[in-house]
């Protein structure tokens, strides 16, 4: 039916040459590729060692007293961790306290109530906000939240909770509750602790709504079918059903957004005010782990130095330790749907 | 018969409280956006001058960005030269020759946990690996340099393109690799000129928004490229980024360096913003084409 | 050969019908594991040269995982485990020294879903042979013209070789695939279900390319569809639980089958 055209076809032993040098040349193909996987190993690995590295000296001259001193004096070079983690866990906390009932409702808002036709535009759109570069979100707060803040929503919180009014008053909460403690401030500008957990509240909402959002769609329909079909009502479903079904994707979404929160810089450098002192008030500026390295690594050296390598050390061994918690958590929901 | 309709209404009412804060939740969100974007357009477009991108820092209030805008080009350029191949070999790796090992699955888990690290830790990281060790070549003066910032850009870019290449190889379907394979065509060859050509919108959408990513990166450049006031085309210099130098410029007292920094937040957020919207095209014109 | 000549011999067992022709594939003691699962029991038949023999069987019966191991296609994922012999020519080809290449050469392989590579489709055909064989540019556009005129796609695509394969009609792909399978000039073509994903029209096709092809061929095809094994095979397995029930002329198999499972299969009374 056909003629034999051009070369003769391959002979046992060129066939077997030629599967020779494919296995080579495979074997030698995987080893490059592995070798690329095994960078993102080394990055993260490098990331702690040389930080862990550059911090040794700091370390070695604090010991474990470092974490717990809220010196920051390059005059006589002693300092201590307290400030930047307390600034650092302090924003992040009032950053997720804001965001995630927020995040929840935007994904339930999207999952269950906006009509089909508005879903995937809002959608795009928060998801738009997590696009942003945080320098804009920094340019923002500092130029315009942060004055906007100063004006309208904190002498409010100090007037009426804090312990520090303007005319000396003390209101009933300020006298009887913590709050008063934690919203009383004399400080006139509008960068604090709260404004940079605002800031960054706004940051991390679309991450953890997208995430949020993206796990409730996981929930088979027959389950929310069945529960509809006995009569409950879309929050009784979302609450009762989709939530408990999710949950630890939604824990997981939370704790991806915690270690964002950790580890941004530029929009919180803007904001906080970089005081390196420890107050009660979460009105007051304060100072975290990342604003401090980007404010005073350039102009450091000597022990000052290493003290900053040593504070980028346990950023990255607590954002490391969000994330994989973050990371297995969202794992659990994916081995429940047997992916 | 009263108490069934009693708790009938309070469940209807918990039932319209919650969904009614369920859209005020979303509004908020869509207010601060709507804020941001508005502010950095007014700021933005109210300053923006010709100067803008002709001349360069060192006038001050005077200059534009120009020499930051080249910087940023070039060390964005040397990030993504840098982590493309290998963000795309590694993610051929996790996804061909490593998917279901335990090293793959715990170097997919790292990469996830990497996309996500500090980026200001992953500076220093370079710091102390790049412009370190130069310096002690250069007997003192510290080697800040357009290559390293490239270098920092890279691993903060590296995991999204790792990921994406992973994701998106994943999804070429089996009966490809099959009928490759059936032909007697060796893995590597398979592998780069076939499954990488099925999934290249897939990859080339991760790269666009790896450099969507590093494009508004700050934190990582401070002690790396750091700076410099000079129109320079040399990545051994030091070298100015858009985001550098508004950061400079909005921590600086002078208004007028501000109205600078605000024009630029505009070009750099409209550079984001359509790049993210250009990696969505490749990516939905993708799957036009494929199914 | 002609239905007269098969028509003198009689079928001696279940797994072995009677010789039409000589042995192309002898399958013998053949078990099959997955994850510690027992998908092939024990296959023993012997496939004969250039003609078409069809496995049939319900879905499960593990018709297609036998397919997949005359290739060993199989191979590409791990936990999976043949035991036993194939002989191809006399060797055996699960034995490990047994090369891939070699193999895939002699052993073609085409698909339930049509799979085009993302290229040309003269880029579909040509890929495949270049890694086989050096050849001229000219000497390759007759090679690829000699396969797709093979598979009967020729005059649809002659004036456009240039063009992405993805833009062809499935049973284009489909036919395109047969094409790039047999231009490597395989011994044997393996067919999964080849035509599940088409329409009637293309079906058909498939169906007479697969009587021309058997002349220069050895086909094994694995199908759902009764008719289809009826209209278009020499001999006819059929297949139950990941044993061999009955293998013989396919004729028999339809008119007069030995067992009762392969009747009750073949009336639709199960499966």
């Amino acid at each position: 039916m056909q003629a034999n055209v051009g070369a003769v076809a391959a002979t046992v032993p060129q066939q077997e040459e030629r599967a020779r040098r494919d296995a080579r040349h495979d074997r030698l193909f995987s080893g490059i590729l592995m070798a690329c996987a095994l960078l993102v190993l080394a990055c993260l690995l490098g990331a702690a060692g040389a930080t862990l590295w550059g911090g040794r000296h700091a370390f070695g001259t604090f010991g474990w007293h470092f974490l717990f001193s809220s010196a920051w004096d390059p005059g006589s070079d002693t300092y201590g961790a307290l400030v930047p983690v307390y600034g650092t866990l302090m924003t992040s906390l009032i950053a997720l306290v804001i965001a995630v009932p927020i995040s929840f409702g935007v994904a339930l808002y999207l999952s269950e109530v906006a009509p089909p036709w508005l879903r995937t535009p809002v959608a795009s759109a928060i998801e738009l906000l997590a696009g942003i570069p945080s320098i804009i979100y920094g340019m923002w707060g500092l130029f315009i939240f942060a004055p906007f803040f100063a004006d309208h929503i904190k002498p409010w919180l100090t007037n009426y909770l804090g312990n520090k009014p303007d005319d000396g008053k003390l209101s009933w909460v300020a006298q009887h509750t913590f709050l008063g403690k934690l919203f009383g401030s004399d400080y006139p500008f509008g960068a604090s602790i709260l404004t940079a957990g605002i800031v960054l509240a706004v940051m991390i909402i679309p991450f953890i709504s997208s995430v949020m959002r993206e796990v409730f769609q996981t929930v088979p329909s027959r389950l929310k079918e069945s529960a509809y079909a006995l009569g409950s009502s879309t929050w009784e479903v979302s609450w009762d059903i989709v939530l408990p079904y999710t949950r630890s994707a939604v824990i997981g979404g939370i704790f991806l957004g915690l270690g964002r929160a950790l580890g941004e810089t530029m929009a919180v450098t803007f904001v906080l005010g970089n005081a390196m002192q420890l107050s009660p008030s979460i009105l007051d500026p304060g100072a975290s782990i990342a604003s401090t390295i980007a404010n005073q690594f350039s102009e450091a050296a000597g022990l000052q130095k290493s003290t900053l390598m040593a504070l980028a050390f346990l950023l990255f061994v607590v954002t490391f330790i969000v994330l994989l918690i973050a990371r297995w958590m969202l794992r659990q929901l994916a081995h429940k749907e047997g992916r | 018969m009263a108490s069934s309709s009693f708790l009938y209404t309070k469940r209807r009412i918990k039932n319209i409280v919650a969904l009614t804060l369920s859209v005020i939740a979303t509004l908020i969100g869509l207010i601060f956006l709507a804020w941001i974007l508005w502010e950095t357009l007014r700021q933005g477009v109210g300053t923006l001058k010709p100067q803008l991108f002709t001349k360069i820092t060192a006038y001050g209030e005077q200059g534009g960005l120009a020499n930051a805008m080249v910087g940023s080009l070039i060390v964005n350029l040397i990030g993504i030269l840098i982590a493309t191949p290998i963000g795309v070999l590694a993610g051929t790796w996790l996804a061909e020759y490593a998917n279901g090992t335990k090293l793959g699955e715990s170097i997919r888990f790292l990469n996830d946990i990497l996309l996500s690290a500090p980026s200001i830790v992953l500076g220093l990281f370079v710091y102390t690996i790049v412009v370190l060790p130069t310096t002690s070549l250069t007997s003192g003066s510290t080697t800040f340099s357009g290559w390293a910032g490239g270098v920092a850009l890279a691993l903060i870019a590296l995991p999204v393109i790792v990921r994406t290449s992973d994701e998106m190889l994943r999804l070429v379907p089996s009966t490809l690799r099959e009928a490759s394979l059936s032909l007697g065509i060796p893995q590597w060859k398979l592998t780069t000129q076939i499954l990488i050509r099925a999934a290249r919108s897939g990859i080339i959408t991760g790269v666009l928004l790896a450099l969507a990513r590093i494009s508004g990166e700050t934190a990582p450049l401070l002690f790396t490229a750091f700076g410099n006031n000079y129109m320079t085309f040399n990545p051994s210099d030091k070298m100015s980024s858009l985001p550098q130098m508004i950061y400079q410029y909005a921590n600086d007292p002078g208004e007028g360096l501000h109205a600078i920094a605000w024009a630029g937040a505009f070009v750099l957020t409209m550079f984001v913003l359509l790049l993210s919207l250009a990696s969505r095209l490749v990516l939905s014109r993708s799957k036009v084409s494929h199914d | 050969m002609t239905e007269s000549a098969a028509a003198g011999i009689h079928p001696q067992s279940a797994a072995t019908p009677a010789p039409i022709a000589p042995t192309k594939l002898k399958v013998r003691d053949l078990h099959f594991y997955y994850n510690g699962f027992h998908a092939l029991k024990g296959i023993n038949m012997d496939i004969p040269e250039k003609k078409v023999t069809a496995i049939i069987g319900p879905s499960g019966c593990g018709k297609s995982t036998l397919l997949r191991i005359f290739n060993r296609i199989y191979a590409i994922y791990p936990k999976l485990e043949a035991k036993g012999e194939i002989v191809l020519d006399g060797e055996n080809i699960l034995d490990s020294s047994y090369s891939m290449n070699r193999l895939r050469s002699k052993v073609g392989m085409v698909f339930q879903k049509p799979v085009p590579f993302p290229m040309t489709i003269f880029e579909n055909v040509a890929y495949g042979i270049r890694h086989h064989e050096k050849l001229s540019r000219a000497d390759m556009e007759i090679r690829v013209e000699q396969a797709l005129r093979s598979a009967a796609l020729w005059d649809e695509v002659k004036d456009k070789l240039k063009q992405s394969a993805l833009g062809l009609s499935g049973g284009q792909q489909q036919r395109l695939c047969i094409a790039r399978g047999i231009a490597l000039k395989p011994e044997v073509l393996l067919l999964d279900e080849p035509t599940s994903a088409l329409d009637p029209i293309a079906t058909g096709r498939i169906e007479q390319l697969v009587e021309e092809l058997k002349s220069e061929y050895t086909i094994v095809i694995v199908t759902h569809n009764m008719q289809q094994a009826a209209r278009c095979s020499d001999l006819t397995a059929f297949m139950y639980l990941g044993e061999l029930i009955e293998f013989d002329r396919t004729e028999q198999i339809f008119t007069k089958p030995g067992k009762k499972q392969t009747e009750d299969y073949i009336t639709g009374r199960f499966g």
